[in-house]
């Protein structure tokens, strides 16, 4: 009997593990960013995560169409805006939601988007390398919402396979290649936004 | 009677052969094998060189290509040496560095002439930092290691009674790296340091597979680090 009630709770954990193998390989990605060094710019900005950032994920799939590998990256997105943004200016407030940019005496809200995620695996590609693209769309909007810059801010990272690297590992380092490449290029390139410049000026930070 | 004597001896042998002679015989033919790696060493200076005590140095891989990038490992494997030894140097370690000057020399904004050093380091932060860490010279690694002529097939099997391998593979080796040393207190380059190294590796397998390996990038990164030390020191 003990055998039997032994083998009933077995069944659960066999049939989960059955199911897990057939599922996608889900990649978290985790990475650390240093902050910029860049003079800050003397102003307030709002930022607000929404909540396709927040959660955002990225599946690749099999040439047969079944999921393969979701790659999870909208919390390390939200950590390195966290660590850039900071350094940019000489306040940063984060928003719950674009309607709370009023109350919160902000003279900008930032609300960065995805808008494409691509992935390259080296068994797919045939190169040494596994590779991420990322197209970004940057907001900035005045605290009553109206528009003063949108423009778009392209990503790229890779890292080079290896003969003891996962493929989880991999996707990892090629994502936070992308997202440091995605730092430096927002933060060395911000203020030559036309439309942000001329914000700048106007609000007398243009230099 | 006699054929029985005959097979023990052969076998005896056999035996033998295998607990004594066979992986001496291995061993002498990989230590022979392994040590199968060439290297080439150029040097090109086109300035006087030095450094103090107090000085620092900061070796980094250049990552801008489209088909490669110089691996961490290899610049990381020349930095240790480079501060080991009588003549040791001090260098900054490249994450570190790459981390602390973040974004300026990232892939995408890393200087990729003398006169872009001399630009960025007009901005404060980025001159601040380089005095803190007291760097005289930048060095830039830029090669790869490329495999080539892969032959032959190694096949593996296992039964009930035990399992083995029985084949032969090889492959070459070819490792080019070039080392450009700038001097930041003239924001002028200094010299190349060249190496070339290529080396046969060898995979027998008679049951077990036996991998004879050319230690051709390790060989790369000594001949680069010692030649690096001495052009630095002035020598």
């Amino acid at each position: 009997m003990s055998v039997l009630n032994s083998l009933k709770k077995l069944v659960p954990l066999g049939v989960a593990l059955l199911l897990s193998a057939c599922g996608a390989n889900s990649v978290v990605v985790e990475g650390s960013y240093p902050s910029p060094n860049v003079r800050p710019i003397p102003l307030t900005l709002g930022v607000f995560f929404d909540a396709d950032l927040q959660n955002f994920s990225y599946t690749e799939y099999t040439e047969t169409g079944k999921e393969e590998y979701v790659v999870a990256s909208g919390q390390t997105h939200m950590q390195l805006f966290n660590s850039v943004l900071p350094s940019m200016f000489a306040n940063v407030v984060v928003l719950d939601s674009l309607e709370a940019a009023p109350g919160a005496q902000v003279d900008a809200v930032f609300a960065p988007s995805i808008e494409e995620f691509q992935l390259a695996l080296p068994q797919k590609t045939r190169l040494d390398a596994y590779e991420v693209w990322v197209k970004y769309n940057m907001r900035l909007l005045a605290p009553d919402g109206t528009y003063i810059a949108d423009w778009v801010v392209t990503s790229y990272g890779k890292t080079p396979t290896e003969s003891l690297r996962s493929i989880e590992s991999g996707i990892n380092d090629a994502t936070v290649g992308a997202l440091r490449d995605l730092a430096s290029n927002f933060t060395l390139t911000f203020r030559s936004v036309p439309e942000v410049s001329e914000w700048l000026v106007a609000k007398g930070a243009g230099n | 009677m006699m054929s029985e004597s005959l097979a023990r001896i052969i076998t005896t042998s056999t035996d033998l052969f295998r607990q004594c002679c066979l992986p001496l015989l291995l061993l002498t033919l990989s230590l022979f094998l392994s040590a199968c790696t060439t290297t080439t060493v150029d040097e090109f200076r086109q300035g006087e060189t030095g450094i103090e005590a107090h000085q620092s140095i900061v070796i980094l891989g250049r990552r801008q290509g489209s088909t490669y990038e110089t691996r961490e490992e290899f610049v990381n494997c020349v930095g240790e040496r480079v501060a080991r030894g009588t003549e040791a140097i001090r260098v900054i370690p490249e994450k570190e560095f790459i981390d602390s000057l973040f974004p300026w020399f990232e892939p995408r904004t890393a200087p990729l002439r003398t006169s872009d050093l001399q630009v960025l380091m007009e901005e404060p932060l980025v001159a601040q930092k380089i005095t803190e860490y007291g760097i005289r010279y930048i060095v830039w690694v830029d090669g790869q290691t490329e495999t080539s002529n892969r032959m032959g097939s190694i096949s593996c099997a296992v039964g009930p009674g035990g399992g083995g391998c029985f084949g032969f593979g090889s492959w070459e080796d070819d490792s080019n790296f070039d080392a450009r040393v700038w001097d930041v207190s003239s924001f002028a380059s200094v010299g190349t340091i060249s190496t070339d190294s290529t080396g046969q590796s060898y995979v027998p397998a008679v049951v077990v597979p036996i991998p004879l390996i050319a230690r051709v990038e390790a060989n790369a990164c000594s001949s680069l680090a010692t030649q690096l030390q001495q052009f630095v020191n002035g020598g």
